[in-house]
Formats: structure tokens, sequence, C-alpha cells
């Protein structure tokens, strides 16, 4: 490997670590005796690695520069329709898994066949198409909360959910490294119309992309509701709120996509922001406050990672 | 009930070729004419109860239809505003406290507090180059979260003489003069010709003097005020503030926007109308839905698919290589 | 017309090729042949069509009618890829490789099918024959597995040189590459250049420099306004010959102006001191008299074109003073329009016109304070009366004020943005590239416009890639290089090219 390569991801890696241990050095000093302890890391860390799975694969879409509010309504409903096929269809496991799996993908599908059809930016129409994934999982729970039978729980402790979470990191580091979709996705958030230029068929790749972050959140709706061990079906956009957690470790891969480590990035990160969290419940805060963190930790993140370019029209 | 500008008919009539002549009418006649063929249809399907509690479906409107109005100067610009109904809850909170002392005071407090938050989300947006749909979301959770930890233990209350003012007389009024303010404002002052430059050509607006940042600054926090003062009219129905309160705000605005029949990049298409038609249309729409019958979903579902569908036909693609 | 050779000889026909964007005809019925092993220049001006042939050619633009006939067989390439795999590849202006991407992979973007095997790419298979070719050109110190990022602009272009030559293409389209590049780089293509030339293959090579094109080409094409002109073999031309089938006429008082020896006013109406702008210019000072026409030339990398938004307070980071005659500071745009500065970008579609509204709204846009009555509001009637008289005024070609900008051709784009600033009556006006891409009829209004202006007591600065044009139009030409005031010359009527260009060197 290349001698500037090394050192590019190393510094990455340390700038990460550093963080890692000031955000646990902070609440370890203010709260030392309900936080910080190894056990506490490990479940922070297990309970970090949902959103991380989501949002290696969102990460896809990011790097196009498209963005996606239907995160949370798809991951409600894919873990509703995976609990349907396990439990009511009697699919266990198999069906937990292909179930969400093929309902985040079709999800997925809609979302980029309808943003390349329609012409209109991709927050705008997976805000619309969010209000009926949300309609569709009501229709499917019925009202009524959706359980994962007790023996279906593999995926919610140790160590199936490490197990599933390092397969789907391993697939997204593929597809990102060693495909054509991952150099066409590059392609394409660097600059669209070269690429399109270069022949490459550009509302396909786009497509690819959210059918792939769909997937990805299918996956985390595994995890989900097998760490929650049930699902709502929310209306009113109130899936939203699953939104942010998977967005913010995009932000991390986004940020250190020039140290070549993004993935690595957006694990880590979400781990960092979980132990934020778990660090202000053990100072007692209101779990209220935890939105408030949430919004002003992804502020402060944004404003700190972007560059202001004079004269730059930003809308 | 609305009159199309005559500039508008012009422009539809002087198009080069016939197609576009056809478009660009359908376009300009769709919102209005889908509102009275809403309107008309659910009436006859709920045996006229909709005329019959007209009071009632409008009571919703006021509210929307201000807000709106603030948000609609954003997306001129070619901005967005998802905190709106954060905005809406804290607002709201404000009004209820300081509505035990004084009333009138309440009011100001409620704008000034509006204010503040507009300012907050502008001082992101336009000096620190971050994307207003980001700074928005982030400043919705936010503040959401305060509206919840200050609704843990209890809704909180405003004074009981609020409820004197929950007159229809006085809530039409006030909404009549936030929109006759606004659009006088838009339509015959600089105001509303610079903010459709900004949205059209913001490099260039610049270079034709105007001072695009400030004004974007000072527009959001414009919205801002705006939505607060929308907040009294909210209170004096509601009485009190949940957790929940003014959720939902921002999404409803979108739509109406939408199927007002407004641009979703602004510029030079948009027209005051589109606030109007748009915030009855969705009104009519949800309480038609309501009366019917209708499951909570299945509204969403039909809300989200008209969604969809006015926003494809009213996009003003030109000028949309800006948003992806 | 000079055709060598038996028809074996020709590698491309060009037949009857059409193009337009919107009303603007940008190729109009061009056809001629070029030659195998030959090095085919196409010169014209801005605007003769000679880039939209050849975007045509390389699939990126489509063909509104007409044909490409590559040895014998007819091509449409419908991208870039597509051409390549017809043979035909072009080196662009501006950077054509992707950030973000590996040197290696932007060699072989969208060729990469052979690296992959079931849908897994090669990766290390694609460095070791990216390194390999790049050892084959003679770039050993660019490495095949590294980030493009990491190289400098140049260095960018030696890959897509790579890029763009490797397969052995019939056609390589060479479009003013060499205007961007340094010496050494230079020297690179044209090593290359004769290396495609030697195996039989065909270059066509655009670039502005005359000097350049007579050295290493071997035919000459002209284009002028979208039209044929004429084909020409290099040996048996002068640059003067060259410059005459490009512009297509002498160059006479009537087209600019006629004037010599009038004296400008001592009247200082603007004085620039030590104006600088980081990385752009530095130190510079000058003065613009009461009706006088100052020119500004230079290459364009010179910093000629920020002098105009220094002037207009649009600079970012500037320092130094611009002061009026009545000692005011101008600092940002908006003091410089309340004080009668107006301002027409080089980069017309951003920064001058607002695409998307209408004639009327830019036309008035900078006079809506003056347009307002005593209450601020503004009247539809008197907006449209003003923008209707001002765009008649400039003879702009439109259906009615309500038309949106977009819609017209760059020269009526351009006469929009002169009837805003004449609407607005200010006394000082900056023009950068006022003509560039603009056919010659509008040129010559332009001009004459400009001769008006300055009778008439207003003051101009005009800035110009154009030597010609400011040889004729201004009283006095700065010459800029390296963002510094390196020259100034006097009109005169034995002023020429050659004086202008010692100095930008």
């Amino acid at each position: 490997m290349d001698q500037r390569k090394i050192e590019g991801s190393l510094r990455g890696y340390l700038i990460l670590l550093l963080l890692v241990v000031l955000s646990w050095g902070i609440f370890k000093i203010l709260t030392p005796h309900n936080f910080g302890s190894f056990n506490n890391m490990l479940s922070y860390f297990q309970a970090s690695l949902i959103a991380s799975v989501g949002a290696v694969g969102f990460y896809f879409v990011m790097v196009m520069g498209m963005f996606d509010f239907s995160i949370g309504a798809n991951i409600m409903l894919s873990a509703i329709v995976g609990c349907v096929f396990a439990t009511k269809l009697g699919l266990g496991y198999a069906g937990l898994i292909i179930g969400a799996l093929l309902c985040g993908c079709l999800v997925g599908l809609f979302n980029g066949s309808f943003y390349v059809k329609l012409h209109i930016p991709s927050m705008i129409v997976t805000t619309g198409l969010a209000l009926i994934y949300e309609a569709v999982a009501n229709y499917i729970a019925g009202g009524v909360e959706q359980t994962l039978s007790a023996d279906l729980r593999m995926f919610g402790q140790m160590p199936g959910d490490i197990i599933l979470a390092l397969v789907a990191f391993i697939v997204a580091y593929v597809f990102l490294n060693y495909t054509k979709i991952g150099t066409y996705t590059y392609a394409i958030g660097s600059n669209e119309f070269v690429a399109k230029n270069m022949g490459i068929n550009v509302n396909k790749y786009k497509v690819l992309a959210f059918i792939l972050s769909g997937g990805f959140l299918g996956i985390m709706a595994v995890l989900t509701i097998s760490y929650g061990s049930s699902m709502v079906a929310v209306t009113g956009m109130a899936s939203m709120s699953r939104n942010f957690i998977p967005t913010m470790g995009c932000f991390f891969g986004v940020a250190f996509k020039k140290y070549g480590i993004p993935l690595q990035a957006i694990i880590i990160g979400e781990f960092i922001i979980n132990i934020i969290f778990f660090g202000f419940i053990a100072l007692g805060a209101p779990t209220a406050i935890q939105d408030v963190i949430t919004g002003f930790a992804l502020l402060i993140i944004i404003t700190v990672t972007t560059k202001i370019n004079k004269g730059e029209i930003v809308k | 009930m609305v009159a199309v500008s005559k500039t508008e008919m012009t422009a539809a009539k002087e198009k080069k070729t016939g197609n576009l002549s056809m478009i660009s009418a359908v376009k300009t006649y769709l919102p209005i004419v889908g509102l009275i063929i809403v309107f008309l249809v659910f009436n006859v399907l709920t045996n006229f109860r909709m005329v019959k509690n007209m009071p009632l479906v409008l009571s919703q409107v006021y509210v929307t239809m201000i807000a709106t109005t603030g948000v609609f100067f954003i997306m001129t610009m070619g901005g967005l505003d998802f905190s709106q109904g954060s905005i809406l809850g804290i607002a709201s909170i404000v009004v209820c406290m300081v509505s035990r002392i004084n009333i009138p005071l309440s009011i100001i407090c409620g704008i000034l507090t509006g204010a503040l938050i507009g300012a907050f989300n502008g001082y992101f947006y336009v000096y620190r180059k971050i994307k207003s749909f980001i700074v928005t979301i982030c400043t919705m959770f936010l503040f959401r979260g305060f509206i919840k930890y200050l609704t843990t233990n209890a809704p909180v209350a405003g004074s009981a003489a609020l409820i004197n003012f929950d007159k229809t007389e006085l809530k039409v009024a006030l909404t009549l003069l936030v929109l006759v303010t606004g659009f006088v404002l838009f339509r015959f002052t600089k105001f509303g010709t610079y903010l459709k430059a900004i949205g059209a050509g913001e490099k260039a607006a610049m270079f034709s003097g105007i001072r695009t940042d400030k004004m974007k600054f000072w527009v959001y926090v414009l919205s801002g005020a705006i939505t607060g003062f929308a907040a009294f009219i909210n209170v004096i129905k509601v009485g009190s503030v949940t957790s929940s309160g003014g959720s939902q705000l921002e999404t409803q605005i979108l739509i109406a926007l939408v199927l007002g029949g407004m641009p979703i990049s602004g510029g030079a298409k948009v027209r005051f109308e589109n606030i109007i038609v748009g915030s009855l249309l969705y009104i009519v729409l949800n309480s038609g839905l309501t009366m019917m019958g209708f499951s909570t979903q299945m509204m969403q579902l039909i809300q989200g698919i008209v969604f969809l569908v006015f926003v494809a036909v009213f996009a003003d693609r030109k000028s949309l290589q800006v948003i992806k | 017309m000079i055709q060598e050779g038996t028809m074996s000889e020709v590698r491309l026909e060009v037949k009857n090729l059409c193009k337009s964007f919107g009303i603007t005809k940008a190729v109009k019925n061009v056809s001629f042949n070029i030659n195998k092993g030959e090095v085919h220049a196409l010169i014209g001006e801005n605007g003769s069509g000679k880039s939209t042939l050849t975007n045509m050619l390389t699939g990126i633009y489509s063909i509104d009618s007409g044909i490409f006939v590559l040895d014998g067989e007819e091509i449409h390439p419908k991208n870039q890829v597509d051409a390549n795999n017809h043979g035909v590849s072009i080196i662009v202006q501006e950077l054509g490789t992707l950030s973000g991407l590996t040197v290696a992979e932007n060699i072989f973007l969208g060729h990469e099918e052979r690296f992959v095997k079931c849908g897994i790419k090669n990766t290390k298979q694609m460095i070791k024959e990216a390194n390999e070719l790049l050892h084959s050109y003679g770039f050993d110190r660019i490495k095949a597995q590294r980030m493009i990022d990491d190289y400098n602009f140049e260095d960018r272009k030696l890959v897509e040189i790579v890029k763009a030559t490797y397969f052995d293409p019939k056609i390589v389209v060479i479009d003013e590459t060499t205007t961007a590049l340094s010496q050494e780089g230079r020297n690179e293509l044209y090593k290359v250049m004769d290396k495609i030339r030697e195996k039989g293959n065909t270059i066509i090579f655009i670039s502005h420099d005359l000097q350049e094109i007579l050295d290493r080409s071997d035919t000459i094409t002209i284009l002028r306004d979208g039209v044929y002109i004429d084909t020409v073999k290099s040996k048996d031309v002068s640059e003067e010959d060259l410059k005459r089938l490009m512009v297509g006429r002498e160059v006479t008082g009537d087209y600019y102006r006629s004037d010599y020896g009038s004296k400008v006013s001592d009247e200082v109406v603007l004085s620039a001191k030590d104006v600088s702008v980081p990385g752009l210019l530095n130190k510079l000072d000058f003065e613009l008299h009461k009706g006088e026409i100052l020119g500004f030339g230079g290459l364009s990398e010179s910093g000629m074109h920020e002098v105009g938004k220094a002037i207009f307070g649009a600079s970012y980071d500037r320092t130094g003073s611009v002061k009026l005659s009545d000692g005011t500071e101008i600092n940002d745009i908006p003091t410089a329009i309340q004080h009668s500065i107006a301002y027409t970008s080089k980069d017309r579609d951003n920064e001058s016109v607002v695409l998307n509204q209408s004639i009327m709204d830019n036309i008035c846009l900078p006079s809506l304070d003056e347009l307002a009555d005593k209450r601020h509001m503004l009247s539809d009637k008197k907006l449209r009366d003003f923008a209707d008289k001002f765009a008649k005024d400039m003879s702009v070609k439109m259906v009615n004020v309500d038309q949106f900008v977009s819609d017209l051709s760059g020269g009526n784009k351009q006469k929009v943005v002169l009837a805003r600033w004449i609407g607005k009556d200010s006394d000082i006006v900056v023009l950068d590239s006022p003509t560039r891409g603009i056919d010659i009829k509008v040129k010559q209004d332009i001009y004459q416009l400009m001769d008006r202006m300055r009778k008439s007591g207003k003051s101009i600065i005009m800035i110009s890639e154009e030597l010609m044009e400011l040889i004729g139009m201004c009283d006095r030409i700065i010459i800029m290089k390296d963002g510094m005031i390196n020259g100034q010359i006097e009109r005169s009527e034995t002023l020429d090219e050659n004086n202008l260009i010692t100095m930008m060197v």
C-alpha cells in the first residue's frame, strides 16, 4: 500500500480515537460510578452497531449528494414486515431477515425510481413517500404493537448482533471498494455531468444506491426489532425521529472520506454518539433532553465539518 | 375567490407553442379548480355536512395560513424550513406562560420567541453556510426536545381568560391582517422582487445590488416571528400545550404550499395566492377525508400521493439544477 | 478549398452538420474532410462553432442533423465512452478527471468491464496496468493507486492525456488544452501528438494561439459564426492570413471607434490605490478619467478579470482603496451601484442575468428604488414601461419583456444586461468580456453603444481577452501579468497586437 495512504488513514484513526477517549473521559469524570466501565462500554458499542449498519448503507446515497427523509419510515416498515413474516407466517429467522431485507430494498427501489422519474429533489420525494410508507406500515400492523417472540431474539444480543453487523459491514466494504457501484457512486458524487459524459448511466446507479441503502436499513430493522423486541406503527411523520442517528453517523463517514476510512468512521462515530447519549443518561438528564442533545450535536458536527467557501451559494 | 393576476394570463397567452400554453394554463388553474372540485365532491359525498360545519372546518386554517405566509417567503428565496412545528410549540408555551401575567404581552413574547428561533436558524444557514434543510431539521429536533421537557409532567396551560379571545371574527381578522400585509409587501414592494431574484439566481441577484446574506437572515427571523404570532391563535383555541404541540406543522405547510401550486425551489414563478389556495385545499381535503370516516392511515396515504403528484406537476424544472 | 490525397486517405468526413441551442444556431451546415496521419487544426473566434462540432463528434452533444463518417462508417456517438469505442477521444479544456477517484480509476473510467469478474473489480490488476501505461508515456512520477486529488492541475491533465490516448484512438480531439499548461506540460503534449501522428492516426487541434497552430499542425480549417470558411495547409499561410479568414473582413474604423487623437478629460472619476486580492491582484494603482474608455488586457490568469470585481466591490478580502471623485469608498456591491457604478461579468449566466426571471425583472432590478413611489410601492405598469423602453433602445430580440432571459441568445442576454445599466444611468461602467461568444453584428452594436456612452460623458472600463477590440476601442490599455500592471499603451492608429503581446507573456 502507498505510504501516503497509510499516513492519511492513520491520521483519521487517531482523530477518531481521540474523540472516543474525550467523550468517555468527560463523562467518566462527571459521573464515575454509573458510567464507563468495560461492560458499560461494550453495551454502548453493541447498541451503536444498530445505527451503524443503516448508516453504512445510507452512505452510498449521501456520497452522491442525495438525501433521504424516509429512513425512519423504512426501518419501521421493514421491522414490521420482518416480524410478520417471522411470527404470523411462521417463517422464523429466515422470514425475519428476508422479510425485512426485501421490504427495505423495495422501499429503496421506490425512492430511487420516483426520484429519477419525477425529477424533484430527493428530500422532497422521500418526504412524500415517507407518508405513504407510514400508512402502509399502519395497514399491516393494524394498530397493534408487533412483538418478536422470545425465541427469535438472537440478533438482539451477543454474539448474534455483532455477527450480523459484521457481515453487513463486510458487504458494504466490498461494494464500496471492489465493485463498479462503489466507483460510480464516488464518480457521480464528484461531478455528475462529467460522469454522465463518461457513459455512466447516472440514473441507474442512483436507483441502485437507494436500493442498496434500503437493504442495509432493512438489516438495521432486524437489529432494531431484535434489540427492542417490538415495533409500533406510527403516523404523522413521527418515524422521522429515527432518521437522525443513522444520518449523524453518515456525516462522520462523509467527513472522514478524505482519510480513506469512511465506513470505519461511521462505526466509530456512532459509538461516540452513543457514549455521549449514555453519558447524559448516567448524569440523570431527563429523556426529553436526549433529543435536544441529538439535534444540537448534529448541528455542531456539521458546522465544524463544513468549510465556508466565500461566494458559494448554499440553499 | 382568488383573482388570477393579469400578468400570468398574458404570459400564458403569449407562449410560443400551443402545448406550452396548455401546460402553463393547467399549472395556473389547477390549484383553484382543484379546490372547487374537491369542495364540491366532499359536500356531495357527505350530504353537505361540510357546508354546515364550515366554521369548524375553517377553524383549523388560521394557524396554518399564517405560518405558511412566513414559510412562503423562505421558499421563494429557495430555502426550506422544517422547524416550523417546533417554533409553534415553543412560542405557544411562552404565550401560555406569559398570558398568566398579561395577555397582550404574551402575544409580543410569542412573536419574539419565534423571531429568536428564526435568528438561530438564519445564523447557521447564512453565516455558517449550511444547507437550510439540514439546519432546520436539527433545530426542529432540538426544540422538540425542549417542548417535551417543558411538558414532561403536565401540559403547559395558559390563562383561563384566553378562552374569551376564541372568537371567529377575531381569528379571521388577525389572519387577514397577516395575509393582506404580506400580500402588499410581496407583490407591491421590492421585497417580493428581491426574494424572487434570490430564489431564481442568487449570484446575479447579489451582483444587482441585493444584500442577499442580510435578506436571507432576516427572512428567517421574519418567518419565525410570524409563526410566533400564529402561536397566539393556536393557544386561544387549545388553551394549553402538550408535548406534541405544533408537531407536523412543517409538513402541513409544505403540503399546503405544494397543493397551492408553488414550485419547490421558489424563484420567479411563485405567487402569493399559492398560500391561500393551498391552505384551503389542504384543510378541505383533510376535513373531507375525516368527515368521510377514513382512517388516519388512509388519509395519510392519500396525502402522500396527492403531495407527490402536485410536486411533480408544479416543479420548476429549469431552476432545479441546484438541489439534488 | 484544398483537398489532398485520394479518398482512402480520408479519416473523417464531416457532412452537412447542423446544431442549434434554442434559437442560437451554433453550427450551420458544415462540411469538410480530415485526413489520416495529420494534425488538423480547427480555428475560429468565440462562437464560431468549433467546440460544438468536436463535442458532437465525441458524444458530448447530440447531433441535430448531418453525419460524421469515420473510415467509411457512419457514427453517432451517444456519449464519450461510446465515442471511445469508435476510436474517438477528447482532451477537454477544463478538468476532465474526477476528484475522489484514484488515478487508475480515472484512466479506465467507463471501461472497467475487462477488470470485473462476477461483479467484483480486480483493483490490483487495474492499478498494475495503469502504472504500466503511465510508464510507457514517461510519466513515472504519477502513481496509479494514488487519489487523483493528490496531483495538481497539470499532472491531472497528463493523466487525462493517457486516458484519452492509451487505446490508440483513430482521432484525438485536443480542445484548447495547451492554454492551461505550462511550457513543460505543452512539450509532453507535443510528444504525445507526434507519436499519434506517426502511428497514422489523426489529431484535431483547437487553440487560440495562432503561432502554435502554425508550428504544430499540418492542415487548418477555419470556421466563422458556425459556418465553414476554408481549409488550408499550414506551410502555405501566415498569421495575418489566418486572422483575416477568422474575422472575415479588414478591421476598419467602421467596426470599432474611428477617432484618433481625441483628448481625454483630466477629471478623475475613480482611483484605485494599492488594490490587492490574495492570490489574484497585487498592489494595483490606476485612475479612470471622465469620458475615457480604459482597457485591461492580458492572459486569462493575469488577474484582469478580478479587477472588474475589485472596482465593483465584489472581491473577497480586497485590500487597498477604490475611491470615487467625491471621496466615497467602494467596498461592497450595493454601495457601488448606489454610486453609479455598473458591472457586466464574464460569467454572464451566473453573475449578470437571472436566467429564470423575465427580461422585465432583470432590467428593473437595480432601479427598483427609483421606480417606487413615495410609499415604496411598485406599479406593474411603471416597471413594464421602463423595461420596454430600454429593451427596445438596445434592440433586444424578444417576444415581450415577460419572456424569460434563459430563452434568449448570448448576444441578446448581453443586451438585456446593458439595458439594465443604461436604465440605471450609471456613470462608470465596467465591462468584462462584453462581446464574448457574441456574433459580429451584435458586437458592432455594442461597440457603437460604448462610443455613444463615452461621448455623453460616461466612463468605461473594458476588460477583454480579445486584443483587437481593446486596440479598436480603448483610449488607454493597461496590460496585466501575474496580478500586476505590466505596462500601459495609449490609443494610436499604428498600434498592433504584438505591442500588447510582448507585455502579456
